[in-house]
């Protein structure tokens, strides 16, 4: 009996020891952070923090590097030299948290790009406002610039610039839609298979009311769990159903490959055209065997690699390859790069205009609102523009879309290829149809 | 006419998955019949079958016939070693043996998360076309399937039930230390087992990479999957994880085609739990435990 | 390089997971029985006490339920969170518990998905994979050091009355189920409602660690059933020792800080030589040597060394 007494006294105090060692530690420490002089400044730090395991992560981490390279070797920003440091999330939002938390207050971040999962920037805001640092984003809800209508002065740091959020893809979605009819096919049924999940219901507010206006009926709307992988019976279904097209609204499922290689293998007169981040994907065409060719998709982040919509972004592409071998993995490379110079511009800009601190965070996110909004957008890969505080739609700070700026273009797999195919305009190849289809 | 149709759809569709999902229940139920290992790993295996397969296939060059092949030999040898290595020793002690299967398979993982990414990945096709049975347009790759998991099968009763090897199984089973005594070598009755069951896993996983696509989840997912369908069919039964892996199967497409994709897994665990309360030995329990 | 806020963060969230390896202990470790779905206990105490703390999504399921402006008392709140464990407890036990070991083991392997499933598809109220946050007005605390406070105080409580419950007469009956099932009902114990016994203790004091996380952290979300978590879980109970309520204890230290701290620079190391390695292989590797080498565990291994017996 005593035995046991004695140890479990003897575990209280080790663990009471435990507790006053480490308030001791965390009091002496911001004691001391407190006593430090704030050393003059002789560098800028920019900070991406993503996913890295996956490529869409990777990328903004090259990307930017190859940004930030090209900065540097034409004289740093206002004359001093820019340096990256790289935070993972692992797609995990306290995970986010503590990184970004790390990239300011230890390595000293001024600025940051980056994101993917939309729930970890949810998340993340709330550090990134606590901490006033300007993030230059990426992701997709809409409850983002929702959060910059709701509270400007606390979420004002937050900027989206690597792609339009979901909501507009219902927009991108009606006029492939259209496009289609110009084409000579006849749509007035579609078949939906859409993620089980949150950002879709954003894209379907939009997407049904102006379904109805094009006299389209929705023949069934089929939400899949993530992971799902039985497409055959639903593609019958859609063609009993007398749909033309079947439309995939889908991310986060995982199993674009099967979707289109179960649609190529039945061969039944119904398109696919939708959106799926699977076929984005560059190496689409040879997981799917081929499979994937007719697939119409819009294109997230308002680049088809084919089809580069500027001359900057034509020599990013380049110059990424010459780097590292290979074309940027996914669209999130785009707005990384474009992240790097918007903030260099924005910087620029406040110093040329005699601001006292052109680094000081309120003051970049009062330039980046003057140079990159909608009467004038910045040319850099793609035409950037935001939205202002007060939008109607509570979009405030969210990359504009639009014709002029930045949409997801109409884009299709041909022949092993990825080509633009809508707007006329830009588009480096004309609609394909499957032979069987008709 | 669309009854039948409808009908036609579930009975063929469904078949293909359950004709793979038996090939790894098999192999876990017969591995617990034999040795009361839990094998934690099964569903690395499967996953491992199609990985392997794909690999060879892309990296070698070789037909996707002969890839997978070699791809399943290597996992069943695979098996072995792990046998051997981690679940031998600690095969007296219940619990320990779910805790190691279950650790290697989060590590065969990771690896394939690491290595390959968490996309999925599929085999080309090694049967094109497809055939109209009743109306209802079936690609041939699925009665492919189906035909090499059912030949699968009845190579594994064949073997259980008319070879010296089968035999001396089975008596391992219902009594290890009377086949001890009658100069059985147990150890490498039940090294062979995991081996068997192993490539039977193996095999499942090429086959479901035909048809769908193979990925890093399904390691977990289909372990979850082959317990739930040996648990309706008994725990030792072969016959009876077959039986209710078709049970299962057509659950989950009857559910997919008529209610919605959303629902089907949901619906088949529940009804199996439901089951399990009424006969908690399942649905053809033959083993004391 | 980590500031002292995010480890007095770290170092409190690792006491709540203490908890909720040494509650798993306290059924597997004393009464036997492998329960693979522990963290579904979790998670039902951490979507009870987020749903009460936030009425306007609770209303969705129970409508009527609560006002939209009440604000539940935290510490209600919390209470509430293992009650519901341990309420489920009663009902899956009581089903499941008539199953023979393995069946059981397997079964509850598959409610974890099940209930995964239930946050997804019921997203209106459960929040979906995302989860939802329950507001600042729910914090346990307005600081880390707060926060740490409060963790701290309850792991101590909850491992204390853990290990009262199972050194007591009832905690005799644990074990006799776990030795010796036959014998026990012999002896005129009646197994099934023991275990379930145990099995409501041991998901009530996971249903309060997963409704103090949520407090603690601020939101909740689907991670809190997820098997990567039940694997950390057993890792802790397994390589501290079962059966011992303080091998769960360091276990549970030792694992949770490696994952979320220590581990971090080895594995910046290796995977800078291009190996296919992160975290969670070393964690499990590990798992497998402690298995097979050491399998009575940490705990045991050391005290007997602190005594200089050596049991053979």
């Amino acid at each position: 009996m005593s035995e046991k007494v004695s140890r479990r006294r003897y575990v209280k105090y080790a663990a009471a020891g435990v507790v006053v060692v480490a308030a001791g530690a965390a009091g002496g420490y911001v004691a001391w952070q407190a006593g430090k002089k704030p050393k003059a400044k002789n560098e800028v730090v920019i900070g991406v923090l993503a996913p890295m395991a996956t490529y869409q992560g990777s990328v903004q981490r090259d990307a930017a590097a190859l940004a930030i390279e090209e900065v540097n070797a034409k004289g740093g920003i206002l004359g001093l030299p820019v340096r990256m440091v790289v935070g993972d999330d692992k797609l995990d939002a306290d995970t986010g948290v503590a990184e970004l938390r790390r990239l300011v207050t230890v390595e000293h971040a001024d600025v940051l790009t980056g994101g993917y999962s939309s729930g970890v920037m949810t998340a993340e805001m709330e550090t990134m406002a606590e901490l006033k640092t300007v993030f230059l984003a990426d992701a997709s809800s809409t409850e983002h610039p929702a959060k910059v209508a709701g509270n400007y002065e606390k979420y004002k740091y937050w900027f989206r610039i690597t792609q339009n959020n979901g909501a507009t893809f219902a927009f991108d979605l009606i006029d492939m839609l259209d496009m289609l009819r110009t084409n000579g096919v006849q749509v007035n049924k579609v078949y939906i298979i859409r993620d089980e999940h949150v950002w879709v219901e954003a894209v379907e507010e939009f997407l049904n009311p102006m379904l109805k206006e094009k006299n389209v009926e929705v023949v069934k709307n089929v939400k899949i769990p993530r992971g799902y992988t039985e497409y055959e019976p639903l593609i019958i279904e859609a063609h009993n159903l007398g749909a033309q097209v079947i439309l995939p609204i889908l991310a986060i499922s995982g199993t674009g490959d099967v979707l289109a290689k179960h649609w190529a293998t039945l061969r039944l007169p119904v398109l696919l055209a939708g959106h799926d981040l699977a076929a984005l994907d560059l190496g689409f065409w040879e997981r799917t065997g081929g499979a994937c060719n007719y697939y119409i998709f819009i294109a997230d982040g308002g680049v088809v690699q084919t089809a580069p919509p500027t001359s900057t972004c034509a020599s990013f592409i380049e110059n990424y390859t010459k780097k590292y071998g290979h074309p940027p993995e996914a669209h999130q490379g785009y707005g990384a790069y474009d992240a790097v110079y918007l903030y260099k511009m924005a910087v620029e800009e406040a110093a040329k205009a005699g601001e006292r601190d052109p680094f000081d965070s309120d003051t970049v996110v009062k330039y980046l609102e003057k140079i990159a909004n909608l009467e004038n957008p910045v040319e850099l890969t793609r035409r950037i523009a935001f939205y202002p505080p007060g939008h109607e739609k509570k979009w405030d700070h969210d990359l504009a879309w639009g014709d002029e700026y930045v949409r997801n273009w109409v884009a299709e797999w041909i022949d092993g290829k990825q080509c633009l195919i809508w707007p006329k305009e830009r588009a480096n190849a004309e609609m394909k149809l499957p032979p069987w289809f008709k | 006419m669309e009854m039948l149709e409808l009908l036609m759809r579930i009975l063929v569709y469904g078949a293909t998955l359950s004709g793979i999902y038996s090939l790894i229940a098999a192999g876990f139920t017969l591995i617990f019949g034999v040795s009361r290992i839990m094998n934690f790993s099964h569903g690395a295996f499967f996953v491992l079958g199609a990985y392997l397969g794909i690999a060879i296939i892309n990296g070698v060059g070789l037909n996707p016939y002969l890839s997978t092949a070699i791809s399943i030999l290597m996992v069943g040898l695979l098996a072995a070693i792990v046998y051997k290595g981690i679940m031998s020793p600690v095969r007296t002690q219940e619990v320990m043996v779910i805790i190691v299967t279950l650790a290697f398979a989060l590590i065969l993982e990771q690896l394939i998360l690491l290595i390959f990414g968490e996309h999925g990945i599929s085999y080309p096709s090694m049967v094109k076309g497809v055939i109209s049975i009743g109306g209802v347009p079936i690609p041939s790759m699925r009665l492919f399937v189906l035909a090499i998991a059912l030949t699968a099968l009845i190579l594994l009763w064949i073997l259980i039930g008319k070879t010296r090897l089968g035999r001396e199984i089975t008596a391992a089973s219902q009594d290890v230390e009377a086949a001890t005594l009658l100069g059985l070598d147990v150890d490498k009755l039940f090294l062979t087992t995991v081996f068997i069951s192993s490539i039977l896993a193996a095999l499942g996983g090429a086959l479901y990479a035909q048809v769908y696509a193979a990925n890093p989840f399904l390691v977990l997912k289909s372990l979850i999957f082959a317990f739930a369908i040996v648990i309706l069919g008994g725990l030792g039964s072969v016959k009876g994880s077959v039986i209710s892996s078709f049970i299962v199967g057509y659950i989950l497409t009857a559910v997919i085609v008529l209610y919605g994709a959303r629902w089907s897994e949901l619906t088949a665990l529940l009804i199996i739990i439901a089951i399990l309360i009424l006969k908690p030995t399942g649905l053809f329990g033959v083993k004391e435990l | 390089m980590v500031s002292p806020d995010a480890f007095l963060y770290i170092l409190g969230l690792t006491y709540l997971f203490i908890v909720i390896a040494v509650s798993w202990d306290v059924m597997v470790g004393y009464t036997g029985q492998v329960n693979l779905g522990h963290i579904v206990f979790v998670g039902i105490g951490a979507y009870t006490t987020a749903l009460l703390q936030t009425p306007s999504r609770l209303q969705r399921l129970i409508p009527g339920m609560l006002l939209e402006t009440t604000q539940v008392p935290i510490y209600a709140s919390i209470l509430c969170g293992g009650v519901a464990a341990a309420m489920f407890g009663l009902i899956i036990g009581v089903i499941t518990l008539r199953l023979k070991g393995w069946y059981f083991a397997l079964v509850t392997a598959v409610l974890p998905l099940v209930f995964v499933e239930t946050t997804v598809i019921w997203k209106d109220v459960f929040g979906g994979e995302e989860g939802f946050p329950i507001g600042l007005k729910g914090a346990l605390a307005s600081s880390t050091l707060g926060k740490y406070y409060v963790a701290f105080a309850f792991m101590l409580a909850s491992v204390a009355a853990m290990y009262a419950i199972v050194n007591s007469k009832v905690g005799l009956k644990f074990k006799a189920v776990r030795e010796d099932p036959y014998l026990a009902e012999s002896v005129g114990i009646n197994t099934v409602k023991i275990k379930v016994l145990a099995f409501m203790v041991s998901s009530f004091f996971a249903g309060l660690a997963g409704a103090l996380i949520v407090h603690y952290r601020g939101t909740v979300s689907p991670s809190l059933y997820d098997v990567p978590l039940m694997l950390l879980v057993i890792l802790a109970a397994v390589i501290g020792g079962l059966g011992t309520i303080f091998g769960p204890m360091v276990g549970g230290l030792i694992v949770y800080l490696a994952k979320h701290w220590w581990l971090k620079g080895a594995v910046a190391a290796l995977t800078s030589t291009g190996l296919p390695i992160n975290d969670d292989i070393i964690l499990y590797a590990v798992l497998i040597a402690m298995a097979v080498l050491l399998p009575e565990g940490i705990w045991m291994r050391a005290r007997k060394i602190i005594r200089g017996t050596r049991i053979s």
